[in-house]
């Protein structure tokens, strides 16, 4: 499903070059909820970028659901992301003057969706999240792991190939971590991928396969659950 | 794709900057289409017509100084010898020049009296020449005859018998009458002294340009005896050059005591009388540019914030899917929004302000079909201010939703 091989990345200024992944390669399958974890300045967040379609590499191939990403343009790209995958942010990054409903909206409208079926999505992806009777709050109006759930339920909304969470819980206390990391459980258990990028080893654990990287590369692989992805460092 | 309830949702929860661009857009726009009335209420004036052939006639003016000055014989000489001039198609003496702002005016009255109610009107002397000089037709009536002219000066209380009045003029006495019956007629100038009207000319300017009767004009057959004595020269068509070089040189060769000053054509009386409303005109459109600049450069600066303050946000919508022409779309979809109730209140203020320059000053009544051109153009502007930062906006690249700092 998502294929990275030997993916290279190096950030140019006039004076310095950063390595950011050397020689980087990750297969997720189907079904699978990898955990990628590093300190910071690993290159997981180049990782995340790349993997989400953010930001372009520089050598090495990328397939995404058997389609290779090198060549595409921004049009192409942008689709992808819209119709395969959900990003959920460590900030949440809900608009705020828009309400929870609206919120959701937004990838929706993008993939051009009839307006029944952009509010049945809507509708049901806050039920999922347990806030349907709260679609028309604005995000202010949220605590922090509420204000999360929204980012699933607009991750989800679009039936995305795979969820790409970016430090989920980095910005919520340890309770509501915890309700949003069962979240991310039941809907990985429900057959949706996840791949999460945390510097939490305690949520990684929580995966079915634990990736750490350094320096660029991924070092150590560690599998906690049933096998559904594989590693090529 | 329609992002127009999102957006409109999202300025209801952030009004106050996109109401300085709406009341902007709305004083702009009250301005410029009370602005563009004015010129064209102005252009009107300068566009109408004198009654004269204008591009075939100029004046020059003779000032006798020698003590045996004799001024009907240098009049009536001068202008035998201008008419004989070979580019030359008819000559006039003339006490007032149309559009030059400077000369006679009188009231006319249909029943003599004082009280009796009168009608303003220019005077004009001119001798039978003076209906083909200036250019006028007769559409009822007759010319004056060489033998009804006569000179006055300054001193003379006397009127002559006959006179040829402008059709607005002789609209205005007589209302009821049609040209032909009006041929005849009397009226009474200075409330008793009676003038017979036997010519009426279809339209000659008074000349007073800003004047609410500029339409009124007469005629009498006299010549004015003055050592300051103007003439009015028609040249044959597209001769006015080689015109005005041979009448000035006739003039200067003759010794008859006197000096030969101010040649104008008609074209330049006509710039001059005219040149305040061309200097309002340019005031007006040099506000407008300005306006329009200035409301340009504030949307830019106001949408260039909020993009700004939004960095993350559209990041953040680039990364769930959003084309480049999404973002753009965004802004301008957004402008055109905030633009449109500008324009509402705009139309609201221009109506208002014409009421009250309408009120104050005699302005004419605004013309709707300003409206909808303003409109066009308010969101012409807006459109074009907001196309450079909206193209900076879909440049923002969708990783930005990933950073944390």
């Amino acid at each position: 499903m998502l294929a990275m091989n030997n993916i290279t990345k190096v950030f140019r200024t006039e004076t310095v070059e950063t390595h950011a992944l050397k020689q980087f390669s990750l297969t997720v399958n189907e079904g699978d909820f990898v955990a990628v974890t590093g300190p910071s300045g690993s290159g997981k967040t180049t990782f995340l970028n790349i993997a989400g379609l953010l930001e372009s590499f520089d050598d090495g191939e990328y397939t995404l659901d058997g389609r290779s990403v090198k060549n595409l343009n921004d049009k192409q790209l942008s689709q992808l992301r819209n119709e395969k995958i959900g990003f959920i942010f460590q900030s949440f990054n809900l608009i705020p003057d828009l309400n929870l409903f609206d919120n959701v909206d937004v990838p929706l409208r993008y993939r051009k969706l009839s307006k029944a079926e952009r509010k049945e999505r809507i509708e049901h992806s806050l039920d999922v999240v347990g806030l349907a009777n709260r679609m028309r709050h604005l995000p202010s109006q949220l605590s922090g792991g509420q204000q999360q759930r929204v980012a699933i339920a607009r991750a989800l909304a679009g039936n995305p190939l795979f969820l790409l969470a970016d430090e989920p819980t980095g910005n919520l206390d340890s309770k509501m971590a915890d309700s949003v990391m069962s979240l991310l459980e039941e809907i990985n258990q429900s057959g949706t991928t996840i791949v999460m990028v945390t510097h939490d080893l305690s949520q990684a654990e929580r995966a079915h396969r634990h990736i750490q990287v350094l320096d660029g590369q991924v070092t150590e692989q560690k599998r906690v659950a049933p096998e559904l992805s594989t590693v090529n460092a | 794709m329609s992002q127009i309830g999102p957006i409109f949702r999202a300025l209801m929860r952030n009004k106050v900057g996109a109401l300085l661009i709406a009341l902007q857009v709305a004083v702009t726009m009250t301005i410029i289409v009370n602005a563009i009335h004015l010129i064209n209420a102005r252009g009107d004036l300068m566009g109408r017509s004198s009654g004269l052939d204008e591009a075939n006639q100029f004046y020059v003016t003779s000032v006798g100084y020698a003590n045996d000055f004799d001024a009907p014989y240098v009049i009536d000489t001068d202008l035998g010898g201008i008419r004989q001039l070979p580019s030359v198609d008819d000559a006039v003496q003339i006490n007032a020049i149309p559009m030059s702002n400077g000369g006679w005016s009188m009231g006319l009255q249909t029943k003599a009296g004082e009280g009796e109610n009168s009608v303003p009107t220019a005077l004009y002397m001119t001798d039978e020449h003076g209906l083909n000089t200036l250019d006028v037709e007769l559409i009822a009536g007759e010319n004056f005859k060489a033998t009804e002219i006569s000179y006055r000066d300054r001193n003379t209380r006397d009127w002559p018998q006959s006179v040829i009045l402008t059709e607005a003029l002789a609209k205005s006495l007589f209302p009821d009458l049609s040209p032909t019956e009006i041929v005849g007629q009397t009226v009474y100038i200075q409330s008793n002294e009676p003038l017979t009207i036997i010519g009426i000319m279809d339209h000659l300017q008074a000349p007073w340009t800003g004047w609410t009767t500029v339409n009124h004009s007469m005629l009498v057959p006299n010549k004015f005896d003055s050592p300051y004595s103007r003439y009015l020269v028609r040249a044959k068509p597209g001769q006015r050059e080689q015109a005005i070089e041979q009448v000035e040189q006739f003039m200067k060769q003759r010794e008859v005591g006197r000096m030969v000053r101010e040649t104008e054509t008609m074209t330049q009386v006509r710039m001059d009388s005219y040149r305040g409303d061309s200097a309002l005109q340019a005031i007006l459109w040099t506000i407008i540019v300005v306006l329009c600049i200035i409301t340009a450069l504030g949307i830019v600066g106001l949408v260039s914030f909020s993009i700004n303050r939004r960095r993350r946000q559209i990041g953040t919508r680039r990364a769930l899917g959003a084309q480049k022409a999404d973002i753009m779309s965004y802004f301008l979809t957004e402008n055109v929004m905030i633009t449109s109730v500008g324009v509402i209140l705009g139309i609201a203020g221009s109506i208002a302000l014409n009421m009250w320059l309408v009120s104050s000053f005699n302005l004419p009544r605004l013309s709707y079909i300003y409206l909808p051109i303003a409109m066009i153009a308010m969101w012409t502007i807006g459109l074009f201010a907001v196309w450079g930062p909206a193209l900076r906006a879909a440049q923002i690249s969708p990783a930005i939703a990933t950073r944390n700092v």
